[in-house]
């Protein structure tokens, strides 16, 4: 199943591979009939001594000749073949990728973004193996293989066909390893994986280990694993030792008693061709390598196969986001939000713990409902689902009173703007990461939103402005600028509707002035949604919600709330009466 | 070659399997010159018509026996010398794990687990392999090399071995380059695949803000030309390694036509039989593999050489814990004392604490607060002795801890780190670490004491349950209460709690601290946290400040204190109560 997969890969490729397996037959050609040559030397002109000055430099320079288009031609098929492999192995692995990118959240927030990122890199990386070192090698040596033999056939039809005995015999011995190499194989990669489990635990828990004092158990334990891989390296070794070399070697003394006896005992009735014997000498000698080599490489497509089972389990992950392009999908043109009843579980099957619980309200064009409530309340649940990063499981929301579900991903991610808590930059400079891949956003586009951001002062500073590029996530800015950098590229794509969850990192007084001041200039003519950590800078919103356990407690502007008494109350004194404390 | 004396130590450890193997090694080399020589003589007779079939099935039968024989001898020196390069691993893989065992948690501050990781498999394995393939590679390139040389040119003509192995030193040279270029170029692939990989690992991290601005299609496409360039990178690769196999194709070729040439002339003078002829280029074709194998040597030993050094660097870091000479093995109670201690990390600028004084008794319980940062985990690591103090002392029991050996010193305490870790195995087997002969019924009651009992039957298998990767995940709570009852099993003199209530709710956390409370009333206990909750009823809290103790004394001196703790204190009970707030 796994093969066929990966062999389907070859299909787009069909033309290159027909051009590469024409170079190799051709190479292999030239190859081959080199010792027929030779043969044809020794016999009409050696032997019996006859030395025509014409046909001798032809049979030189044939011979060196081929020898040289050989060498060329192999050239070019080894390189060929390489590129058709690499380029699947890019194939793939921009397959995996665009579907991981389509994945839906839910996928993330369960799989481990390593697991992710080696199914992407490793993972393919050890199928370009299977590729390039399996599959070439084999199409390579199985053609050289054909080749020997029809140039035997072509001195020696009954020569020929005696040896064709080594055929079942090289089969059987590869398959018989492989069945038994591969139950070994899986017992040393077992072992060895146990061996790296031990050692990764006891290194990452050994302040425990040695406050606990058992360091010698534990030695002991990793010196029974360390025996254990040991036995299964020995019999392995045992195996390779049994089954390649020294047993390839043995079938080759086998083809040469074969040859031997066969123009030994035609010389004891008749005259024989020392050439031919001399020729099929040659290629015995030259046919068991590429032997060696396939057996191998058996272990390494064991290797690879896993590898692919992985990939290909990525694949068929279909849990991805549908995705929506509806092109006569329906304009957001006003920004007016509503949630109807809206009830929500990260976990698919609904039967885990409900993140949002009947959730309904409604944010008018222009209006900032801000959402507070403590962690896990479901705030940021509701940013989640207003940006479609999940379904809903029940009720609805609206934008402008079109279902969610309808909006065409296209009109949803230029109207709907995120501004993450987590200041996010990509490797750039810091014009790309406003820009991001948006035609519409031009130079004059960044600029602005840069200013409207009042980002350009500490900009302006750097050495080359907005070129500036951006280390592994903008490590050389602080937090609070590269919030800013952040502010404008939502702002440069001038949504309809702003969804902020507010950073809770602290950055200087300066910087957090600017920021301030930036988020209200950014919400002033746009629905917004705020998540709010700090009851401050949301005094001013239209309507506060008030979460607990994901469902709306209290609801109500800043005064209305305040003259409740009830947990924003709290919350608010809390903040207010700490904040004079705070050193 | 330097690292084979590197490695002398173990070649003589393991005198026996690599003297028999590399004497084996010989005498497969030697046998190999054999069947040449039938072909020889059988073409020789067959050519002067003198062949008989008797003599035809006496050397079929030497041919047999020689090929069942080399057989034979090539499987035991396979078994001799990779077995030993095997057991070299092994032995290595043990130091390295005995030795990590040793050291300090300063060491495990350097290190990263990835590179220590690494140097036990990875650098281990190019040593193993320069202790097997590169003896083989060695000995055999030098032997069946030398022997074949040897025999064509003594044997059949020093002559015509000169003119066949003209073109050879061309091979050497071409490869080498080669070999130099390809190394170049397969950097640069290796940058490639790392770009490629970073991308990969942004674009994981970042994927609300990609899915947020509808980028995936760019994000696809800069992965595109990066995986692009990866391949223009690795197509470079090829195009220099597909460059050996033909280059050597074409040489030997070159060496065969040379040896045709004027091997046929010798022949037409009557100075070489056509069998010495055949048997000659049969040798030649044997001499390939040393050739070849020799250069790869070079590559082998450079890995090994660079491998062996890495661990043996490792191995030499002396990082241990020193106990004085005629250090004690008792203490006489559970006081703790820290009398003006100070201590800075090693390398470090800064101190971590300065000039703390405090008298713990035995049975009193010590609350450490302040802010993340402030030096809390350090003040009790200090306990363990995973670091020294630069100045001052701590004692336990009236004695310095510096006067007792480790064992003892650990044996009296019972440890519960911040990060909590758990080992892959059961439940049972955790909670048992420091007590593995521990009964039933004790790991019961801990687990009981912890509040991790009940939870614990929940799961499918009781106290079998697995835990990690391939059995269950446990919340952080549940982690912490396991690690909670690990300690409590060792019924220590001296408990620390280290932050390690964070994870559990407010009603859990109570709960544990007053079965605490009741089972320790005799012994000595130190609990750091963050929640202020977690400390209230301890005899003693200090609050540090930088590295100092700025405020001390009980909850309610605190509390009248009116400082951070008390301000602290305040805000937390209040977001407790935002907490439950709305339950009513």
């Amino acid at each position: 199943m796994v093969i066929r997969r990966l062999l389907n890969y070859l299909v787009p490729h069909k033309k290159a591979l027909t051009v590469a397996s024409f170079l190799l037959i051709l190479a292999t050609f030239s190859d081959v009939i080199g010792p027929v040559l030779v043969k044809i030397f020794l016999d009409q002109h050696l032997v019996p001594r006859s030395f025509n000055r014409g046909s001798l430099i032809i049979l030189a320079s044939s011979y060196l000749g081929l020898n040289i288009l050989s060498a060329v031609l192999q050239y070019r098929q080894l390189v060929s073949f390489n590129e058709i492999a690499l380029k699947i192995v890019q194939q793939l692995r921009i397959d995996v990728f665009s579907h991981v990118q389509h994945l839906e959240f839910r996928v993330f927030d369960k799989t481990p973004a390593g697991a992710l990122i080696s199914r992407i890199t490793n993972d393919t990386e050890a199928i370009k193996e299977l590729f390039v070192g399996v599959l070439a090698a084999f199409v390579q040596n199985v053609v050289f293989m054909l080749g020997v033999f029809v140039a035997m056939f072509y001195l020696d039809v009954r020569l020929a066909s005696f040896c064709l005995i080594l055929l079942p015999i090289i089969i059987i011995l590869m398959i018989s390893y492989r069945k038994v190499s591969t139950k070994v194989y899986r017992r040393l990669r077992k072992e060895l994986s146990y061996l790296n489990a031990k050692l990764n635990e006891s290194i990452q828990g050994m302040s425990i280990i040695q406050a606990m004092r058992q360091e010698k158990r534990f030695r002991q334990e990793f010196q029974t694993i360390n025996d254990n891989y040991y036995r299964e390296a020995m019999a392995n070794i045992r195996l390779e030792s049994l089954f390649v070399r020294p047993a390839v070697d043995l079938i080759y003394t086998l083809a040469l008693i074969i040859v031997l006896n066969y123009f030994g005992l035609q010389s004891l009735t008749g005259p024989i061709e020392i050439g031919v014997l001399y020729a099929f000498i040659n290629y015995l000698d030259r046919f068991f390598e590429p032997v060696n080599m396939m057996m191998q490489r058996l272990s390494q497509f064991q290797q690879s196969l896993v590898a692919a089972e992985r990939v290909f389990e990525l694949l068929d992950d279909h849990r991805i986001t549908s995705k929506v392009t509806a092109p006569d999908s329906p304009a957001i043109s006003q920004g007016k939000i509503e949630f109807k009843n809206v009830s929500f579980s990260y976990d698919s099957d609904a039967r885990g713990a409900m993140a949002l619980k009947s959730i309904s309200f409604t944010a008018y064009p222009g209006q900032t409902v801000a959402l507070v409530g403590h962690t896990g309340s479901g705030k940021s649940t509701i940013a989640n689902l207003l940006m479609r990063f999940y379904p809903v499981t029940h009720g609805e929301i609206l934008i402008d009173g079109i279902p969610l579900s309808r909006l065409s991903d296209q009109e949803l991610r230029s109207k709907v703007g995120l501004v993450a808590q987590d200041p996010f930059l990509f490797v750039g400079t810091i014009s790309s990461n406003v820009a991001l891949s948006r035609s519409e956003v031009k130079e004059t586009e960044v600029r602005d939103a840069v200013s409207f951001v009042q980002a350009e002062s500490f900009i302006g500073r750097l050495p080359q402005g907005l070129q500036e590029p951006m280390g592994e996530r903008g490590a050389t800015l602080s937090s609070g600028q590269r919030q800013l950098i952040c502010f404008a590229r939502t702002i440069a794509g001038n949504p309809k509707i702003l969804v902020l969850d507010e950073a809770t990192a602290n950055v200087d007084t300066e910087t957090e002035e600017a920021i301030q001041n930036a988020l209200r200039k950014m919400r002033q003519g746009r629905t917004t949604i705020a998540i709010a950590h700090r009851l401050s800078t949301i005094q001013d919103a239209d309507l506060i919600l008030v979460l607990h356990h994901g469902k709306i407690v209290e609801r109500g502007t800043h005064a209305e709330l305040l003259a409740q008494e009830g947990l924003y109350y709290k919350m608010f004194i809390l903040q207010h009466g700490s904040k004079d404390k705070e050193e | 070659m330097l690292l084979f004396k590197d490695l002398m130590w173990f070649f003589k450890l393991e005198k026996k399997s690599y003297i028999s193997g590399i004497v084996v090694l010989v005498l497969v080399a030697f046998l190999n010159l054999f069947p040449p020589y039938v072909v020889r003589v059988i073409i020789d007779e067959i050519s002067r018509g003198v062949l008989t079939s008797v003599s035809l099935l006496h050397w079929t039968l030497l041919l047999v026996g020689t090929g069942l024989v080399v057989y034979v001898l090539r499987f035991s020196w396979r078994l001799m010398i990779f077995g030993a390069a095997s057991r070299l691993s092994r032995l290595l893989r043990k130091q390295l794990f005995d030795h990590f065992t040793l050291m300090s948690p300063q060491f495990y501050q350097k290190q990263r687990t990835g590179d220590l990781m690494a140097h036990a498999t990875n650098d281990i394995q190019a040593v193993e392999m320069t202790a097997g393939m590169g003896v083989l590679t060695l000995v055999d390139s030098l032997t069946t090399g030398g022997l074949v040389i040897l025999s064509m040119a003594l044997f059949i003509s020093w002559k015509l071995t000169l003119i066949t192995l003209l073109p050879m030193p061309l091979m050497a040279w071409s490869t080498s380059r080669y070999g130099t270029m390809l190394h170049k170029r397969f950097h640069r692939a290796q940058a490639a695949f790392s770009d490629l990989n970073d991308k990969v690992l942004e674009n994981i991290n970042g994927m609300r803000v990609v899915k947020a601005f509808g980028e995936e299609e760019a994000e696809l496409e800069a992965f595109r030309s990066l995986s692009e360039d990866v391949v223009e990178k690795n197509i470079a690769v090829a195009k220099v390694d597909a460059l050996f196999d033909p280059t050597i194709q074409l040489i030997i070729g070159i060496s065969f036509f040379l040896a045709l040439i004027f091997g046929s002339i010798d022949v037409i003078n009557g100075s070489l039989t056509f069998g010495q002829l055949t048997q000659f280029t049969i040798y030649l074709g044997q001499f390939i593999w040393p050739m070849l194998a020799f250069g790869w040597l070079f590559n082998i030993l450079e890995r090994g050489r660079a491998s062996y050094d890495r661990v043996d660097t490792l191995l030499k870091i002396n990082q241990k814990i020193n106990e004085k000479d005629g250090a004690l093995d008792r203490f006489d109670n559970g006081d703790v004392t820290f009398a003006k201690a100070s201590f800075t990390y090693p390398g470090g600028k800064t101190p971590i604490l300065q000039n703390i004084s405090v008298r713990v008794r035995q049975g009193q319980t010590l609350g450490i607060v302040g802010k993340t940062g402030s030096g809390k985990t350090t003040f009790l690591r200090l306990l363990l002795r995973e670091f020294d103090l630069n100045d001052g002392d701590l004692q336990l029991g009236g004695t310095s801890v510096y006067d007792v050996t480790l064992q003892s010193l650990r044996s009296k305490i019972g440890y519960v780190p911040q990060d909590h870790f758990l080992f892959s195995t059961t439940i049972i087997e955790n909670i048992a670490m420091g007590k593995p002969e521990a009964s039933f019924a004790e790991i019961q009651n801990a687990a009981g004491i912890a509040d991790i009992h009940d939870d614990i039957l929940g799961f499918p298998e009781g106290y079998n349950t697995l835990v990690g990767d391939r059995g269950v995940t446990l919340s952080g709570g549940q982690k912490q209460r396991i690690s909670i009852a690990r300690a409590l099993l060792l019924e220590p003199e001296i408990l620390i709690l280290d932050d390690s209530l964070s994870a559990v709710d407010a009603k859990t956390e109570k709960s544990i601290l007053e079965s605490l409370r009741q089972m320790r009333a005799q012994k000595t206990t130190f609990i750091s946290s963050h929640r202020l909750s977690a400390v209230e009823e301890a005899d003693l809290i200090i609050v540090l400040k930088d590295g100092q103790i700025s405020e001390q004394g009980s909850h309610s001196e605190l509390m009248a204190l009116n400082g951070w703790y008390a301000g602290t204190y305040r805000r937390q009970q209040l977001e407790s109560l935002l907490e439950e707030g709305a339950e009513h």
